[in-house]
């Protein structure tokens, strides 16, 4: 069965007079690293809290459609059970540190203490996920003197080290410095590579087409695109949907490269460079 | 908003974490009112803001954590937690009740506060000081009462009046003022009422 | 980063008692002082809060606490002397102005009670990491929601406070006057408070949202990376109170 499965999704933010998310259908299945991508007001951070439950659970308002998380249907469960099969990392830093424990150690280890692990399982658990996001070096250290790169491992860790198969990401490295993002975008690959289903919200397209099996292209809530790098950033009405395709695809459709035996553009360095050397030869 | 839900204990998340932030802000309150020299307290402001956003039970709960923080550095401060509860439910009720809906409507329930907190802590003070509130100017208007009169209730009430009325007029001003520049979904956080609709 | 917890790490007997067990302490120097009000008990009891305070080597901290209480305290002495009403026995005159004994016995009263109260809280106070007592709360029953509310106030605010530093800055290097008569400071007070505030909420969303996704509402019961921390004494020190309180109800009765 499909890791996560959205039908007909609707939802309104109370308040609010337009439809946030307007009948979104899509599957992902297990394994896959999709991106989402859109405008800034197009519904990304909401779909990913949609994914979760925060969406309808935490703010209310009206909802409609479903969407099935490994088999969970998200409107019927609570937060806190769906926080066991989909995790979620938000683009501050800061606020995800809960504020109520010394060390990063302890920090990690509050989502086990909250979904009630066995202590030995809270501690293995913990060791596995400190070394994953090479951050054992400040397991001592209390969480607000980290660096914005270390917080956000942090917050992946003790997301991962509650197991969930399908990581959310809204945005993870906006608010880090240039290094800081390697550290996390790395971090997110390798997770990946182990099998875990990432869901990653972003405007770093470059990114995008690195790292994403396939790409949805939201704008006013609805579904434009879904489908691999290479096609949706070959869309002429890209601009349209106020998204700027990676700079190497916009070089090639400027120099008209596409890449060799296909109707489509190249989106990664390596993938102009072969096009552009092609094309010179 | 509704009523009936003003008084529903299990609280959100939400309103659970604005418990600490509304310590924070009385802190800092505090801190800024000694950096400017006023001759106030302003110590309350988060109180009456979480009991604004969050409703009575929030309001008291915050007042109540933080006296019991403050009590961790000044053990007295502890014995009036139950000013501070009493100044959130106040301020909770009056709110929810619609009652504080304009800058008008606000100065009167500043001095509403005002006259609660000074009820509840008087006999505090009577308690524990024998009446004297710890502020200089209060604690010289008390002695000229006592000196001229042999009442040591009335003496207190006045020493309370004259320094909790103005400080809580001027919180309940400011908390207002800054809770009418909120953005509206922050405030939409905090109420209890919303169920979810389906669109189905 | 600074807290704003008193806790002092000293290797004493006193840290090594539950925090519990303190906190039935404070209500056990409040309590015997009004079941037999007299001033050799309450002198006893100060001397044995005091007498701990210096056994858990803390008693150094204690002073700013108790000079700032002094200061109120020596008004109350001199206000109560001079001027509570039913003063009558003078004790000595100063020029127009005489000390009445009455005043100065009620002045003392009140001196030992506040002096019982805050040494019994200080030795919970100074002895005990804020984290350690809400975790014994909780393990008794008390609602791990609440005991997260107590425990992040102490590390949000040195947050909070040194946000507020930032925006200080900021706005006077904008040019905003901190100085002046009353109505000029009044005016500089919003802008100051104003932004920490709305921070800080749009920061209790997200914080609120990153707790829910870490579990906070599980209905699971919750367990502890620590194992229950093992205090020694507990039980003794709790009956040996429990049964000096009785023994005090028993005197005043039959006595």
């Amino acid at each position: 069965m499909k890791k996560i499965i959205v039908e007909g999704l609707k939802y309104k933010y109370p308040l609010s007079d337009t439809l946030a998310l307007a009948d979104l259908s899509f599957e992902v299945s297990e394994g896959e690293f999709i991106g989402i991508i859109g405008e800034n007001s197009a519904g990304k951070s909401t779909l990913c809290q949609a994914l979760v439950g925060l969406v309808p659970h935490f703010y209310k308002g009206a909802y409609g459609g479903k969407v099935f998380v490994d088999g969970l249907e998200v409107k019927s469960h609570s937060i806190a059970e769906i926080a066991l099969k989909v995790g979620m990392v938000f683009q501050n830093p800061f606020t995800q540190v809960t504020g109520s424990k010394m060390s990063v150690y302890e920090e990690i280890a509050f989502g086990l203490e909250n979904i009630g692990l066995p202590r030995l399982e809270i501690i293995e658990r913990t060791n596995y996920v400190l070394n994953l996001l090479k951050i054992e070096k400040v397991k001592d250290h209390n969480p607000f003197d980290l660096s914005g790169g270390q917080m956000q491992r942090m917050a992946i860790a003790s997301i991962i080290a509650m197991k969930p198969d399908i990581l959310v990401l809204d945005e993870p490295t906006s608010q880090l410095d240039p290094a800081g993002s390697e550290e996390v975008f790395s971090a997110i690959q390798k997770l990946s590579k182990q099998g875990i289903t990432v869901i990653l919200a972003e405007h770093k397209m470059e990114k995008v087409a690195r790292y994403c099996d396939r790409v949805l292209l939201l704008n006013n809530g609805k579904s434009v695109d879904f489908d691999s790098p290479e096609k949706v950033f070959s869309r002429k009405d890209l601009e349209d949907h106020g998204v700027v395709a990676p700079v190497y695809t916009r070089v090639c459709k400027a120099l008209g490269v596409k890449m060799a035996a296909s109707d489509y553009y190249p989106v990664t360095l390596e993938d102009a460079e072969r096009a552009l050397r092609g094309r010179m030869e | 908003m509704k009523n009936q839900s003003m008084w529903s204990l299990r609280l959100s998340t939400a309103a659970l974490v604005l418990i600490p932030v509304a310590v924070g802000v009385n802190y800092i309150g505090k801190l800024i009112a000694a950096f400017l020299k006023l001759p106030l307290w302003l110590d309350s402001i988060g109180t009456v803001l979480a009991a604004m956003l969050g409703g009575p039970i929030v309001g008291a709960l915050a007042g109540a954590i933080n006296n019991i923080i403050y009590g961790f550095t000044d053990p007295i401060s502890f014995v009036y937690a139950i000013t501070s509860v009493a100044i959130g439910l106040a301020v909770g009720i009056l709110f929810y009740k619609g009652y504080i809906s304009s800058w008008g409507k606000a100065i009167v329930a500043g001095l509403i506060i005002g006259l609660v907190a000074t009820v509840v802590s008087t006999p505090l003070n009577i308690g524990f000081w024998g009446g004297q509130t710890g502020n200089v100017w209060g604690d010289a208007l008390f002695a000229f009462i006592l000196a001229n009169t042999d009442s040591t209730w009335l003496a207190s009430l006045l020493d309370e009046l004259v320094v909790d009325v103005p400080d809580k007029l001027l919180v309940v001003l400011i908390s207002f003022g800054i809770f009418k520049g909120l953005p509206r979904n922050v405030v939409q956080l905090y109420n209890n009422n919303e169920k979810i609709e389906t669109l189905d | 980063m600074k807290s704003i917890s008193l806790y002092v790490e000293r290797d004493s007997f006193i840290h090594e008692v539950d925090p519990i067990t303190k906190m039935i302490y404070i209500l056990f120097a409040l309590l015997i002082p009004i079941i037999l009000p007299s001033f050799t008990i309450s002198f006893l009891c100060l001397g044995i809060s005091l007498l701990l305070l210096v056994m858990a080597k803390v008693i150094r901290k204690t002073v700013p606490v108790f000079s700032f209480v002094f200061l109120v305290l020596i008004t109350v002495v001199i206000i109560q002397g001079l001027f509570k009403p039913e003063n009558e026995t003078v004790l000595f005159q100063m020029g127009p102005l005489a000390m009445y004994k009455e005043g100065l016995l009620y002045a003392l009263t009140i001196t030992l009670r506040v002096m019982n109260i805050v040494s019994s809280f200080m030795i919970l106070v100074l002895t005990t990491k804020p984290s350690d007592l809400v975790e014994a709360l909780v393990r008794k029953g008390m609602s791990p929601r609440i005991g997260y509310v107590i425990v992040s106030v102490f590390q949000i605010i040195p947050e909070m406070m040194s946000s507020m530093g930032t925006i200080t800055d900021a706005q006077r290097a904008r040019g905003m006057e901190t100085e002046g008569n009353v109505i000029v400071r009044i005016k500089a007070f919003v802008p100051l408070l104003g932004p920490v505030i709305l921070g800080s909420l749009i920061n209790t969303k997200e914080r609120a949202m990153a707790l829910e996704v870490r579990g906070f509402n599980s209905r699971a019961p919750k367990t502890y990376l620590y194992e229950e921390k093992t205090y020694t004494h507990g039980r003794l020190v709790q009956s040996v109170m429990l049964l000096l309180v009785v023994g005090a109800i028993v005197w005043r009765i039959f006595a």
